[in-house]
């Protein structure tokens, strides 16, 4: 604690820009025009980038705020994707605005983008936490904002039911996690996550540390899995999805996760040296078998498109679970092919969020489509939103490049060579692989428990292909006298490109991220081979 | 140019065509009639890029310089632009020294004088051919999908021939594949059209499944893919399969069993490509195709593929010396076969498919030479061949496009008077692939009967054999002078085990080729001027379906046929007697591997086999004159004399009946035996499996209730089973 607190300003620069941004948004709502918050929060995310930019990324740390590797990647994932999201989410208020006459959203519109720039300072104050007070205040100022952003999108009855229902249980998951904290701080005497972990590992055997180890794991866990849609915090997620617009959704699948894998990924750290590190491995592998199956097989009955969605991204949830449990097994063989866990988790949370904020922008951006309709049976009802698979019929035909970038980005989801998914699911499995990797396989291990995680995966990935191979069936291969309006709004569309770019360039180039995750990731866990003897030490893509 | 360095240039060539067909995907529907403008201003920009390259290589070469430098320099330009996947330490099989290699796959590019020929070639004659589309295509209502994928074609072959991997060859092998594929088949709802397409594809999966292995068995030998030499980030050298490094010294070529393994499966790979026996079947019905796209992929471009490879891999063909003579025997015979089935044909494109086999296996035969002048001349023939070519089946469509999609020569005749340029030019491509001099094709058959001939009769060409001192490759301990090893020496070249095939490698052998290509020459002039006389002498007649505005094509169809025409005229002659393009190749780095270099002779005019050539010619194209010339084409055909041979000739030696029986029908019915396994057995499982996540799944579902209580209720249910669990383990 003896950075002034200048110092510490200058740290969570880009967190203070988003807010100050977001302060303007909320102002300038009174006199300004339709498109002026979200040009703000553009604005805003760009400048926080530029701010980051110029940050260095050498571990600093200052009155609990960690700015490392890690906590870098984190920001730039949550900026990049807030700027996307900050496109879907615009074209989302238009589709809403165009639906129900001109001018009834102009004011709701900049408080939106406001909230949403709160939203994002959290969540990259979630990334360089290191205290635990402030991680749990970041954790919040994610949550609020989006308590108000479900219900500011949507008024009518699905949409309130959605963000109660979304309230609550997020209520409930932050109380449990609260519990956690106060156990972690119970262990360390401190709120500093530098002091809990050194006292961890100097009293890793006394009586107070072995009580509330497990508690704290425990409760951990569960409060970072509502954040990732996981078992057995995942109920919420069909419903809240089902109940809002394309551009809600696309938020709640993907910065919540990132969330997520942070609290897990600093649990990992603070507990990884402790006495009994097999407590949290294994909960993980449990929670990530049981999640991936869970997701998928109630993604094969869901005819709504939203719905199918959200099981999808907890069956997501699952499959990043994989590289977490890998993490918190520190492996003694040298690794062959990945990057170990973490970095795998990360990389795969980058590809993920891309692509599914791809599918949203893209159903944001198709909007409403024509209910059938002939002309001799009166006049023509009014547009309807697209809601099931079936709307997307004959996609193919109507609007070919959105079909087809919703193609790509389902593609990816399901994990075909050579787009990212792919490469993500492959470092995950070898991941887990990796775990023991010299050691025979023995039923009861280690290595059998997550060579029957891998295993596990792929087969949730064949299932799942199932699903997404159905809505690129009905682009492609149906037909339909219905066709799509395309008036969710240009920037939607923008979006939808803009990630299907990204795809393209990590299909064709996966290395760059790669590295950068296997940097964050390796700034956390350090490779294990690190102990090892030099001959061993051979490893790592670079 | 001086802003852009040659490397970015380089990458323009396939870029630029590639940013066309994209262009023209995404605004296919919005040109509409104009549809070809991005195409063509893509491949145009490619073609003066293309052009710009060779100019400067051939400064850098010295082309025109004085004096004939036996010892021509490697050049060479790699330009990375990324890489493109990576495994850090995958261990390399069958290097037991070094634990570990780096596998990495960079997208790099090449440049050097084999390359910027081909670039050259294919850009232009790739932009002539879509010129001439917007003449021949007009109306078709898959107008814009026509030269999107011409443009794709274009980028792809640009990129096959411009790789400097064989990993990315391989991609880019399967990608113009994949253009010739869906040309094939461009009008799909013609049920021929169809077929051929399939036919086509299957067939060259069986080559494209020999290039894949001898790419696994590249990397299992060399330890890497590349074609140049590379530096990992620790400053070690890597030598690449055809870089600096290793062509300098010779012995770095793996003979024997493993090498004649890698060759033959390279010539498996041309043979499907270049549609050489046994896998040429399918070229003939790819004439189902538009005729552009036949004039540029399956005449002038994409075909020499197979000669490109093998080529390009001259040093590794040189460590087999039986594999190469198997190159040239593959090449003659099937020179010698297409061309007497050639002979009988009476669809005028198809008279032209069998004489691209042909004249592809006369590029073979001198490939297989493995003499600095037979790749040479294979190069060459190339050449001229892409442009006299493209030039036949151009005015074939010419014919076809005015005669309402007719194409039997038998339905119509005396058109020299309905279409008087198409004629003219023609009747210059017929003269070029006949071998007439001065026209191009003279020329470059007589480097290739060449090259066979100082195989045959070594001692004729003495000179060769003094410039290239034995004694200068014994020191070297793994070449041999292919020339001058008898098949005993052969076998102990290169401490390896010689395979059986080097036993084929006899001067009696070479002259035997030799003589079937000299057969081949006179046939070719026969079927060649065969068709003239039948399509353009004789009393006019026209078919019915022409109507009656039977005419000569507009001018985007005649101009490129008339800058064809000059090219088949003049290019022959200008290249050889220049001695440029020879010279020029000669600096490519596959042909500066001692085993080539030492074979250059100097630039000569062979007097004798010009006038073999050329008598053999004359022999054919007088007799086509005595059958054919000012008769009714569909009167009596000489095709009585041959007797039952005629069937067979007919018949085209009966190889899609001998394949149907011995291989299609037996895998028909093993695939009808195991879709009903398949129908009844596995997915009788598969679905009762499938069904498991499904069952799974509502049961799942039913949790689903829609009630937020229930919700909490079940998330704290199971925290609370999580952290009991948890207590329990560290309790216990």
């Amino acid at each position: 604690m003896n950075a002034t607190s200048l110092e510490t300003f200058s740290l969570l620069a880009p967190e203070i820009v988003m807010v100050l941004a977001a302060l303007v948004a909320y102002l300038g709502g009174a006199f300004a025009g339709l498109r002026f918050g979200w040009l703000v929060a553009a604005a805003g995310i760009v400048a926080a980038m530029v701010v980051t930019r110029g940050q260095a990324s050498d571990a600093a740390f200052s009155a609990g705020i960690a700015i490392d590797p890690f906590s870098t990647y984190i920001r730039w994932t949550v900026l990049a994707l807030g700027l996307l999201l900050c496109l879907v989410q615009s074209g989302d208020l238009f589709a809403a605005a165009v639906s129900r006459g001109p001018g009834l959203h102009r004011g709701g519109t900049c408080e939106e983008a406001g909230t949403f720039l709160l939203l994002l300072a959290g969540l990259s104050l979630v990334g360089v936490a290191g205290d635990l007070v402030l991680l749990f205040a970041g954790l919040e100022l994610v949550s609020i904002p989006t308590y108000i952003l479900l219900g500011l999108k949507r008024t009518d009855a699905r949409g309130q039911e959605a963000s109660l229902k979304y309230f609550f249980l997020s209520l409930v998951a932050s109380a449990i996690f609260l519990y956690a904290l106060v156990c972690l701080y119970g262990i360390g005497g401190s709120t500093d996550l530098g002091a809990i972990a050194a006292r961890l590992k100097a009293e890793a055997t006394g009586r107070t540390a072995q009580a509330l180890l497990p508690l704290a794991i425990g409760l951990g866990v569960v409060g970072a899995a509502f954040r990732l849609a996981a078992v057995p915090m995942h109920f919420y997620a069909p419903d809240v999805y089902e109940g809002t617009s394309p551009g809600n959704a696309a938020l709640l699948s993907t910065l919540p996760k990132v969330a997520g894998i942070v609290v897990l990924a600093r649990l990992l750290v603070l507990v990884g040296p402790a006495a009994s590190p097999d407590l949290l491995w294994r909960i993980v592998v449990v929670l990530a078998a049981v999640t991936m199956t869970v997701g998928n097989v109630m993604a094969l009955w869901q005819t709504n498109l939203r719905r199918l969605l959200a099981c999808s991204s907890i069956a997501h949830a699952g499959y990043l679970l994989v590289g977490i449990a890998a993490a918190a097994a520190p492996s003694l063989s040298p690794r062959l092919l990945s990057t170990g866990g973490l970095s795998a988790t990360l990389f795969y949370l980058a590809t993920y969020a891309i692509a599914t904020i791809g599918v949203f922008g893209a159903i944001a951006y198709l909007g409403h489509r024509w209910p059938e309709w002939t002309s001799g049976s009166g006049p023509r009802p009014p547009r309807e939103e697209i809601t099931t698979v079936d709307d997307l019929d004959g996609l193919s035909g109507t609007n070919p490049v959105a079909a087809f970038a919703i193609a790509v980005f389902l593609l990816s989801l399901a994990g075909i060579p050579p787009l990212p998914g792919f490469w993500g699911k492959l470092a995950l499995a070898f991941s887990a692989l990796e775990v023991d990797g010299a050691a025979a396989i023995e039923v009861g291990s280690r290595r059998s428990w997550f060579v029957g995680l891998a295993v596990l995966l792929v087969l949730n990935a064949a299932i799942a292909a199932a699903y997404y191979l159905r809505i690129i069936a009905a682009m492609y291969f149906k037909t339909t006298k219905r066709g799509v309006q395309a008036d969710g709004g240009l920037a939607a569309g923008v979006a939808m490109l803009a990630c299907l770019v990204l795809v393209g360039m990590v299909t064709v180039r996966p290395r760059g991220l790669l590295t950068a995750a296997s940097r964050a990731g390796e700034s956390l866990v350090p490779p294990a081979a690190a102990a090892l003897p030099d001959a061993l030490d051979t490893i790592a893509t670079r | 140019m001086n802003d852009i360095s040659p490397s970015t240039l380089l990458a323009l060539v396939p870029l630029l065509p590639l940013v066309g067909a994209i262009l023209t995907v995404a605004l296919g529907r919005v040109l509409g009639s104009r549809a070809h403008l991005p195409a063509i201003a893509g491949i145009a920009a490619a073609f003066v890029v293309a052009v710009m390259l060779l100019s400067g290589m051939a400064r850098e070469v010295g082309v025109g310089s004085t004096g004939h430098d036996h010892a021509a320099k490697p050049v060479e330009m790699v330009t990375t632009l990324w890489q493109w996947a990576g495994i850090g330490d995958a261990a390399a099989p069958g290097d037991g020294n070094s634990a570990a290699k780096a596998f990495a796959i960079p997208v790099a590019l090449r440049l050097d004088p084999l390359t910027a020929t081909l670039l050259v070639i294919i850009t232009g004659v790739g932009l002539l051919v879509a010129i001439y589309s917007i003449g021949y295509m007009h109306g078709d209502p898959g107008y814009p999908r026509f030269f999107a994928l011409v443009s794709a074609f274009v980028f792809s072959m640009s990129m096959l021939v411009a790789a400097s991997n064989f990993l990315l060859v391989y991609v880019f092998w399967e990608a113009v594949g994949a253009c010739s594929y869906l040309l094939i088949g461009f009008w799909f709802t013609k049920p021929e059209a169809a077929k051929a397409a399939k036919k086509a594809f299957l067939v060259n999966r069986i080559g494209d499944f020999g290039l894949a292995v001898a790419t696994f068995l590249l990397w299992m030998t060399y330890g890497t893919l590349n074609f140049h030499d590379t530096t990992l980030a620790d400053g070690t050298l890597v030598p690449g399969i055809l870089g600096a490094t290793r062509l300098a010294d010779a012995s770095a070529y793996v003979g024997g069993a493993v090498g004649t393994a890698i060759c033959l499966l390279f010539l498996l790979a041309a043979c499907g490509k270049s549609a050489q026996l046994p896998l040429h079947v399918w070229l003939p019905d790819a004439m189902e195709g538009p005729t552009p796209a036949s004039s540029l992929i399956h005449a002038a471009t994409m075909v020499t593929a197979g000669i490109y490879l093998v080529a390009r891999t001259a040093p590794l063909f040189e460590a087999c010396p039986g594999a190469l003579t198997l190159v040239s025997i593959v090449g003659a015979t099937t020179a010698l076969v297409a061309a007497l089935i050639g002979t009988v044909q009476n669809d005028l494109k198809r008279v032209l498919a069998y004489s691209t086999i042909s004249q592809l296996g006369y590029m073979f035969a001198a490939l297989g030479t493995g003499t600095l002048l037979g790749f040479t001349a294979a190069i060459f023939h190339l050449v001229t061949h892409a442009f006299f070519k493209a030039l036949l089946f151009m005015g074939a469509g010419s014919v076809m496009h005015a005669m309402g999609g007719v194409i039997d020569m038998r339905r119509f005749g005396g058109l020299r008077r309905v279409m008087p340029i198409t004629a003219a030019t023609f009747l210059v491509g017929a003269l070029a692939l006949a071998g007439v001099a001065p026209f191009a094709g003279f020329f470059s058959k007589d480097e290739i009967l060449a090259s066979l001939h100082s195989r045959g009769w070594p001692d004729a060409h003495g000179e060769h054999h003094d410039a290239a001192p034995a004694g200068g490759h014994a020191a070297t301990g793994a070449t041999f002078h292919l020339a001058s090893v008898t098949p005993d020496a052969a076998q102990f070249a290169g401490g390896a085990r010689g395979s059986a095939l080097d036993a084929l490698n006899t001067p009696a052998t070479w002259r035997i080729l030799f003589w079937m290509s000299l057969v081949t020459a006179a046939l070719t002039a026969f079927y060649t001027f065969r068709a003239v006389f039948m399509t353009f002498t004789g009393p006019t007649r026209v078919p019915d379906e022409a109507g009656h505005h039977a005419h000569e094509s507009p001018p985007s169809m005649t101009i490129p046929l008339a800058i064809l025409a000059a090219l088949s005229a003049v290019s022959g002659w200008w290249l050889f007697s220049t001695h440029s393009l020879a010279s020029f190749l000669a600096s490519t780095p596959s042909f500066t591997a001692p085993a080539v270099a030492s074979t250059a002779t100097p630039p000569a005019f062979h007097w004798d086999l010009a006038i073999q050539g050329t008598l053999a010619a004359a022999i054919g194209i007088v007799v086509a004159a005595l059958g054919h010339l000012g008769r009714r084409s569909d009167g009596p055909q000489m095709e009585r004399f041959l007797g039952p041979l005629e069937t067979l000739f007919a018949n085209r030696f009966f190889f899609d009946q001998i394949y149907s029986a011995l291989i299609v029908k037996p895998l028909e019915m093993v695939a009808t035996l195991a879709a009903m396994i398949d129908r009844h057995l596995i997915d009788g499982l598969v679905d009762t499996i499938a069904r498991i996540p499904v069952a799974l799944g509502s049961v799942v579902r039913h949790l689903q209730s829609g009630l937020v209580q229930r919700y909490a209720l079940a998330g704290v249910i199971g925290t609370l089973l999580i952290v009991l669990a948890l207590v329990a383990r560290a309790m216990g």
